[in-house]
């Protein structure tokens, strides 16, 4: 535990100290804030319905900026070296890492509640359709972060890594569009399921449903166990 | 302290270590010797933990380090060639942060960054973020990390690369006065550097380790098998004749500036054995008058050529 903790704020120093951690909110800041004013006041729509649908594309490119260096930049400076000898296992490795990009990923959150101020001003949302939209939000970003990480400790190159990332992301969000050229049954459930926007797009309705729950927290544990077994076969 | 048991590593079909084996007692720092790719970091790293060897087994203050990897590292400060630094930290979080990991109770953090900044001479740039070190303050903080929480082992991948003379000097009375009670493996190119901290040499190339004693104790290995040299006022076509009769010299080269009659500086390839000496002076002395005779003294620097050259090329090592 204290070494994933070790880890995790070493992570949260490295962001913060760098201005990789302000760029990266403000950037997602100024998109959502686009969004929202476009969604808002020209259509009228005074929900965050369309802002969260626009959130999570925005999601998929930024995420791979915030991933593609959590191990490929360690490769690059030669820090590996040092966090697989230091008395650390790769499971406390790969947890502090990913623990603190998460917290970066709720900052990323955090930030775009200044949308919520105009909302409540001057319309009525339906504050439960809100939340569940954000712990949607949340759990897409997780299930990104954890592929994106996974990306950047198979290969040395932080652009690859990003550029893999962006691909494996938008083609878990525009699989479950190749449902409607399916005649088979069990293929259209698959590739339904597989969907990162449809299971998203149950959280924007307001349907936190444990099925798409699980679907995010099972697509991180996988792409984080095959990360730590990664690291120990590398030895 | 340090155990290697015909170690091995092989990447793909290319074995860059074979079948190595040494040990470094408690109290006693070995210095790790050979040309550039003969190996040397590879079995640094494997000692470390950082990659596995192929065949064999290391195992470091009793752990072995296949199946015990943790427990090893929290005896083991790994200083490798190039410091593992971060460079958006500051150096006291980039120290505190290895603290940490290495179990340093938190109450004992603070003292034992104290501890090691003042041994590598950081204190004047302790708050400083570290991109804006010196290379030679970089190599130091890549040392001070390895002295946290007081490991058993310290492997020291050339250490000293990249100071200047003064630090140099500093440098190598930390890892003197740390070599008092550890086990230290110093791998350096800087070989009059192994004579002065050294209680043993290990000397690798090729992946294979071809030497290993005390640096007097090479020395005086390939002593016997160097050369001869002596002051003679001799003919030379007869003195040449005279010194290839005795039994044990094999070859004999005068210096072409000293003339016939005069003062003659020869010097001769003799054989691998105690007398061969006595031999010369006898044929000599006999017959001309002898002014000097020596056995060249080798310096390590010829002990390090000697076993680098003598050593059969296997594999190109990484």
């Amino acid at each position: 535990m204290r070494g994933t903790l070790a880890v995790y704020h070493k992570e949260l120093a490295t962001y913060f100290r760098s201005p990789i951690a302000y760029f990266v909110v403000a950037v997602f800041m100024l998109g959502t804030g686009y969004f929202f004013t476009y969604n808002v006041f020209l259509t009228g729509d005074a929900s965050m319905g369309e802002t969260f649908r626009n959130m999570g594309i925005l999601l998929l490119l930024v995420i791979p900026v915030v991933s593609m260096r959590l191990f490929a930049a360690e490769d690059t400076a030669g820090t590996m070296e040092l966090l697989l000898t230091l008395p650390l296992t790769p499971w406390q490795v790969v947890l502090g890492k990913y623990l603190g990009a998460v917290t970066m990923l709720l900052f990323m959150a955090a930030g775009t509640l200044i949308d919520l101020v105009p909302l409540y001003l001057f319309g009525n949302p339906e504050t439960t359709t809100i939340l569940a939209g954000y712990i949607g939000f949340v759990l897409l970003g997780m299930a990104c972060l954890a592929v994106g990480q996974l990306f950047s400790a198979l290969t040395h190159n932080q652009v690859i890594a990003a550029l893999i990332t962006v691909s494996v992301l938008m083609g878990f969000w525009f699989v479950g569009y190749l449902q409607s050229f399916q005649t088979s049954l069990a293929l259209r459930g698959l590739l339904g399921y597989l969907s990162f926007a449809l299971h998203f797009g149950d959280f924007i309705q307001g349907l936190v449903r444990s099925e798409a729950v699980a679907f995010y927290l099972i697509v991180c544990a996988i792409a984080l166990t095959l990360n730590a077994g990664y690291l120990q076969w590398r030895r | 302290m340090i155990t290697l048991e015909a170690v091995s590593k092989r990447y793909g079909s290319k074995t860059v270590i074979h079948d190595l084996s040494f040990t470094v007692e408690k109290g006693e720092i070995v210095g790790f010797l050979g040309p550039n790719g003969a190996g040397k970091t590879t079995t640094m790293r494997m000692i470390a933990g950082f990659t596995t060897p192929t065949s064999g087994r290391v195992t470091v203050a009793g752990y072995d380090m296949a199946t015990q990897n943790s427990d090893a590292a929290r005896q083991i400060g790994y200083a490798p060639e190039r410091p593992p630094l971060y460079d958006s930290l500051d150096v006291a979080a980039y120290l505190r942060f290895v603290a940490k990991v290495k179990g340093v109770p938190r109450s004992a953090v603070h003292a034992e960054l104290e501890r090691v900044a003042a041994a590598c001479r950081l204190e004047a740039v302790f708050r400083r973020e570290i991109y804006k070190l010196s290379k030679g303050y970089r190599q130091r903080l890549g040392l001070a990390q390895a002295l946290l929480g007081k490991p058993d082992v310290l492997l020291l991948d050339e250490p000293t690369a990249g100071l200047d003379p003064g630090q140099i000097q500093e440098t190598r009375e930390v890892i003197r006065s740390f070599g008092e009670g550890h086990a230290v493996l110093l791998s350096t190119h800087i070989l009059p550097e192994v004579t002065m901290i050294c209680r043993r040499v290990a000397i690798i190339n090729h992946g294979r380790l071809v030497a290993i004693d005390s640096p007097g104790g090479l020395q005086r290995a390939v002593e016997q098998t160097n050369r001869v040299s002596l002051r003679v006022t001799a003919p030379a076509p007869a003195l040449r004749e005279e010194l290839l009769s005795v039994e044990g010299v094999s070859a004999v080269a005068i210096d072409p500036a000293s003339g016939d009659g005069s003062v003659l500086t020869v010097e001769c390839q003799v054989e691998a054995r105690d007398g061969v000496e006595a031999a010369i002076a006898r044929a000599v002395a006999g017959r001309w008058d002898l002014h000097r005779l020596e056995r060249k003294q080798p310096t390590l620097e010829n002990v390090f050529l000697h076993y680098v050259r003598e050593a059969p090329a296997g594999d190109e090592a990484a």
